[in-house]
């Protein structure tokens, strides 16, 4: 079954982590034992005070010192424990976190799933994670170490006693699996509940203005408050589980009190052959189910842990035969061939690339025409290497991209989208991500050469994210500047000018023109001004195909 | 903090009765537990006495069954009203942004938004689950040690005194970890924002190589939040062994009473020990207990940090007030600007006096360079803004007196940022009139030229089209907006850019076929530039703040 195998993979990541942390996942348990131990050691003392007040010649001020200096370390020990046991939690995030994310854009838009779902990756399911590392595992440990140390002395003084808290402690674990079947499913459910709530709420916030516009914001906040509810569901049903389990444990430690308090109060009317023996069973009772108790508290921590690491398995699972070879040094001049080349994004439409052959020779400028839908962004996306060809071979310089990494492939080129993302932050940080060591009087001389400086002066200016605060063209130019910037031997622009007036366009058209100087460049355009502008070779696209060639400009 | 906390439970206030039910089994089930230990001590304290105890051991196996059952009782009511009450924070949030931020999230990001949304109001919960109820049974067992020890008022302040001590801890912890949470929280916000940015901008991060620099910021991001919870933690470590100390205290008090009490004279057997075994067994109850309640502070701090990360988004002022009272409906449908004056920010004037009239019935073209303020026209008209100056007016009427809702039902608008979102065709369309029937889909998508490729389409009209409209071409994506803004039947309708990433002959065919499907409406139709199909009835050009005639 798929569920049982993502659960596997599931654990495996969870593991590994915890092999990884090594001394870390250990220090909180030792800690948690030597509480432990405190306890019971202080338990004695109590029982022979309190048999000293029955009258018995037991117990005296000694004893209570020595209670109150457990307690002293104990206190102390119990704080270090939970100190221990958050530092392991927060060891185990940033380092699981981090390696999604790294997968995240290894991936690159490839994995078709939406920002948000993704973003939820790394940071809520990562949170989730936190439970097993800092809760589940200690307390794991610690239910089975404490109550059979309690076991163990109690079966030296009384082993009635002793064997009726090994039964009851050995149900409890039974009564948690009887009542956590299927809490694995509907803990991963609860996990797609808080996916599908929170991706539905980042695409509707963003298109706010959408809604506002069309009246429908009401009827969003009901279309919310039912993704909502099914989240408050689903919860439930994972917690009714849990707390079903943590209801039978305080069964069974009501029943091994309620036994042994029955149990010694008949003996001691016969005169109870060791009272304090008799008073250290009842004290030991909470001691003995208080690690079970966290246990069960923590157990469902681990589920949503386990839903949630089955969900990062997948994305956290090493690549296999991934392209693994790396680029020796930028060359300074790139030619590309396309032969034959076939892309299918998905079964159920046409290929949006159809057996296209073309090629650019080194400081050709290609420009890519033809109908929206053609390929022409295709085209680029291949280049970029966010998808791979599914036939037919792409060659730079007469090597297969197929055998090189991704990411050496993008170092080849600058690429501007039809609709550039600009990050939060100023404009001058925008550009300069292109190549973070360049100087400033590069960073000036590519925002002048792009029109940059034409609305934004001192390149101070601080964006919103997604470029809030600047008009379509003017992100445009910001991101002309960033592969002015890049300074690369391959340059692909996808309708670099499709949001510009006709004054702007010009100017940057001239631009993008002495940007092509020396540099191959494959523009995908529909503009009649770039078209009629820039001097390169005409590739007409029509349904993934190249219909027809001839020189722009003649 | 606590007036933010104040303002959160009186959003509560619809589930009153189910969180009032959780708090009444909470503090049953913490007596329940106080009692059975009681008893168990009791019935071998008599046992060793006196040989009796009997009756506390009788009484015993109601409890044995009561105690599991009112624990489990205990923490599905209290999780049940919890969840609801936070399904409705959520809802509530959501609106007050529809209403204060109409015109999109501004400098705030997406990411932070969500994090608020999502996280934030999570955060919440510990308001009830881990302050007011712990308290509140917490409380309630102390007053019961302390009226069931009554008869020896020295024994009973040794042991109630320590444990009300306790119930006081919160207080100190949560001032103690105020400033971690709220760092903790806005570190939260940044490590959304550090993972969701460099997602949205997937293409310009990897094309760039900036994936180091993503990863380091969100590294970054996250050790700053690891810091933040670090302290938080020690906070409540502290926090949590001191309520340890104060219940232990309790119960090595009752111990040392008892051994006082004996040093005066025989106290075997009599009524003062049996209260001492009492005290020291109810004190062991207690410890459980109160042991969450410092924990209440750490709560405390985090919901009071959530609460007001939460306030300052949903109080941002709204950009437009509603009118107090409205003005009858205009009969006419003209438009006038009369010597408008806008910004945006208050140094980046937009018009200071702009004038311009849009004639009923009328298709008139708005031509200017970026920047010149064409799409600030656009949202004046649909009140996502309002002017700092003049007055624009519908049919000879105030905008500013007509409700923003019947404004945006009259006028149509497909702005320039108009949002594909994450659902099928059918319903990105229906958003702009959701009782439409298919055959008025069908209509608006073959006017926009998209019906033969939906139609080819094996879901059709049930295809999906991505976050976005990701599933699209850019210009595939644009059309569907475009026809969801000619689907419904208001009189006016403004344009924003319409064909921007639309190639040259698909554009020229909209544009055609713009005359057909906007006939007897008036249209303002915002662009940088002319293909020559348009046919407006007039040109305006904007520059400097200024329209004047231009020709066609």
């Amino acid at each position: 079954m798929g569920k049982t195998d993502t659960g596997m993979s599931g654990r495996a990541v969870l593991s590994a982590e915890t092999r990884r942390l090594g001394r870390r996942a250990v220090l909180p348990i030792a800690l948690g034992y030597a509480v432990a131990l405190c306890g019971l050691a202080q338990a004695w003392l109590l029982a022979r005070l309190v048999a000293g007040l029955l009258g018995y010649p037991v117990g005296g001020w000694t004893d209570l010192a020595g209670a109150a200096a457990l307690m002293l370390a104990a206190a102390g020990l119990t704080a270090a424990q939970e100190i221990a046991q958050a530092a392991a939690g927060r060891a185990a995030r940033a380092h699981l976190r981090s390696q999604a994310f790294d997968r995240l854009l290894a991936l690159g838009p490839a994995d078709g799933r939406a920002a948000g779902d993704k973003a939820t990756l790394v940071v809520e399911r990562i949170e989730a994670l936190d439970g097993y590392f800092s809760k589940w595992q200690p307390a794991a440990a610690l239910a089975l170490l404490v109550p059979l140390t309690i076991i163990v002395l109690l079966a030296w003084v009384d082993w009635p006693s002793a064997s009726v808290l090994l039964v009851t402690g050995m149900l409890v674990p039974v009564g948690m699996a009887v009542a956590g079947i299927g809490a694995a499913l509907a803990s991963k459910r609860q996990f797609e509940a808080l996916a599908h709530l929170s991706g539905r709420f980042t695409d509707r916030v963003r298109g706010l203005p959408t809604l506002v516009l069309f009246n429908r914001a009401e009827d969003e906040a009901k279309g919310l408050a039912a993704a909502a509810e099914e989240l408050r569901r689903r919860t439930m049903k994972v917690l009714r589980v849990a707390f079903l389990s943590s209801g039978i444990l305080e069964l069974l430690s009501a029943f091994a009190l309620a036994y042994l308090a029955w149990r010694h109060g008949a003996l001691l009317g016969d005169s109870h052959p060791n009272p304090v023996v008799a008073l250290w069973c009842i004290l030991l009772v909470p001691a003995f189910f208080q690690p079970l108790r966290n246990f069960s508290a923590a157990y469902h921590e681990a589920q949503s842990a386990r839903g949630a690491a089955a969900e990062l398995a997948t994305l956290l699972a090493p690549a296999t035969g991934a392209p693994a070879l790396l680029l020796e040094a930028v060359p300074p001049r790139v030619a590309v061939v396309f032969s034959n080349v076939v892309l299918r994004p998905s079964a159920e439409r046409p290929p949006a690339l159809d057996g296209l052959t073309f090629s650019a020779a080194a400081g050709e400028t290609i420009l890519l025409a033809g109908p929206s839908g053609a390929g022409k962004s295709s085209v680029l996306s291949l280049l970029l290497g966010f998808r791979r060809a599914d036939a037919g071979r792409i060659a730079i310089n007469g090597q297969d991209v197929a055998l090189l990494r991704p990411e050496e492939l993008r170092r080849l080129s600058a690429y501007v989208g039809q609709k550039p993302h600009l990050f939060a932050g100023s404009i001058a940080d925008n550009i300069r991500m292109a190549r973070p060591d360049a100087t400033d009087a590069a960073l000036a001389a590519a925002a002048d050469a792009a029109q940059v400086t034409e609305f934004a002066p001192d390149l101070g200016l601080v964006v919103g994210e997604g470029g809030f605060g600047l008009s379509g063209g003017q992100a445009q130019r910001v991101a002309l500047a960033r592969a002015f910037l890049a300074d690369r031997p391959l340059l692909l622009l996808d309708e670099p000018t499709a949001s510009l007036d006709p004054g702007t366009e010009a100017l940057v058209l001239d631009a993008i023109q002495r940007l092509c100087i020396g540099r191959t460049a494959i523009i995908a355009t529909h503009s009649p001004a770039a078209l009629r502008n820039l001097p390169g070779r005409l590739v007409t696209l029509e349904a993934g195909r190249a219909i027809n060639r001839r020189m722009a400009g003649n | 903090m606590l007036a933010d906390l104040i303002r959160i439970w009186g959003l509560w206030r619809a589930r009153g009765g189910w969180l009032l039910i959780g708090l009444g089994v909470g503090v049953a089930s913490a007596l329940a537990a106080v009692a059975l230990l009681a008893l168990a001590g009791l019935g071998v304290a008599a046992g060793v006495a006196a040989g009796g105890g009997a009756l506390a051991i009788f009484l015993l196996r109601p409890l044995m069954l009561a105690r599991p059952a009112l624990r489990w009782a205990e923490r599905m009511a209290s999780h049940e009203a919890t969840f609801r009450a936070l399904a409705d924070t959520r809802i509530w949030f959501f609106r007050r942004l529809a209403e204060r931020l109409p015109g999109g999230l501004g400098h705030t990001s997406a990411g932070d938004v969500r994090g608020r949304m999502i996280a934030d109001i999570e955060a919440l919960d510990g308001l009830y689950l881990r302050a007011v109820l712990p308290a509140v049974a917490a409380a309630a067992v102390v007053a019961a040690v302390a009226l069931l020890l009554g008869a020896e008022p020295g024994l009973a302040a040794l042991v109630a005194v320590p444990l009300g001590a306790a119930l006081l801890l919160p207080f100190w912890l949560a001032r103690q970890a105020r400033a971690p949470a709220v760092a903790v929280a806005s570190a939260r916000g940044e490590v959304n924002r550090a993972a969701l940015d460099p997602l949205l901008g997937l293409a310009e991060t990897l094309s760039n190589q900036a994936e180091g620099a993503a990863a380091a910021r969100l590294a970054q991001a996250t050790a700053a939040m690891h810091a933040a919870e670090e302290r938080l933690a020690r906070r409540g470590a502290i926090g949590g062994a001191a309520g340890f100390l104060l219940a232990q205290l309790a119960m090595l008090g009752a111990l040392g009473w008892a051994l006082a009490q004996a040093a005066d004279g025989g106290l075997a057997g009599t009524a003062g020990a049996g209260l001492a075994v009492l005290a020291l067994f109810m004190a062991l109850a207690a410890t459980e207990m109160l042991g969450l309640v410092p924990r209440a502070g750490t709560a405390l701090a985090a919901a009071g940090a959530a609460a007001r990360r939460l306030f300052t988004l949903a109080d941002t002022p709204a950009p437009v007030a509603e009118p107090a009272m409205s003005a009858a409906w205009p009969a006419g449908h003209a438009v006038r600007f009369e010597g408008v004056a806008f910004a945006w920010a208050p140094d980046r004037p937009v018009f200071t006096g702009l004038d311009l009239e849009w004639r009923e019935g009328e298709r008139l073209a708005l031509l200017g360079p970026s920047g010149a303020g064409k799409s600030s026209i656009a949202a004046l008209l649909l009140k996502l803004a309002a002017p700092q100056g003049g007055r624009i007016t519908l049919g000879g009427v105030d905008l500013a007196q007509l409700p923003a809702a019947d404004v945006r039902q009259t006028i149509a608008c497909l702005s320039q940022d108009a949002r594909i979102f994450d659902a099928t065709i059918a319903e990105n369309l229906r958003i702009a009139a959701p009782a439409a029937p298919d055959a008025a889909l069908w209509r608006v998508l073959a006017q926009v030229g998209l019906a033969e490729l939906v139609r080819a389409l094996p879901q059709g009209l049930d295809t999906p089209c991505g976050e976005g409209g990701a599933r699209f071409s850019g210009g595939q994506a644009r059309r569907i907006a475009l026809a969801r803004a000619l689907l419904p039947a208001a009189p006016l309708l403004v344009l924003d850019e319409p064909t921007t990433g639309l190639d040259a002959k698909t554009e020229r065919e909209f544009l055609e076929t713009l005359e057909v499907a906007t006939r007897g409406r008036s249209v303002l139709l915002i662009t940088h530039r002319l293909v020559g199909v348009e046919k407006p009835d007039r040109v305006l050009r904007l520059a400097c703040g200024v329209a004047l005639p231009a020709a066609g």
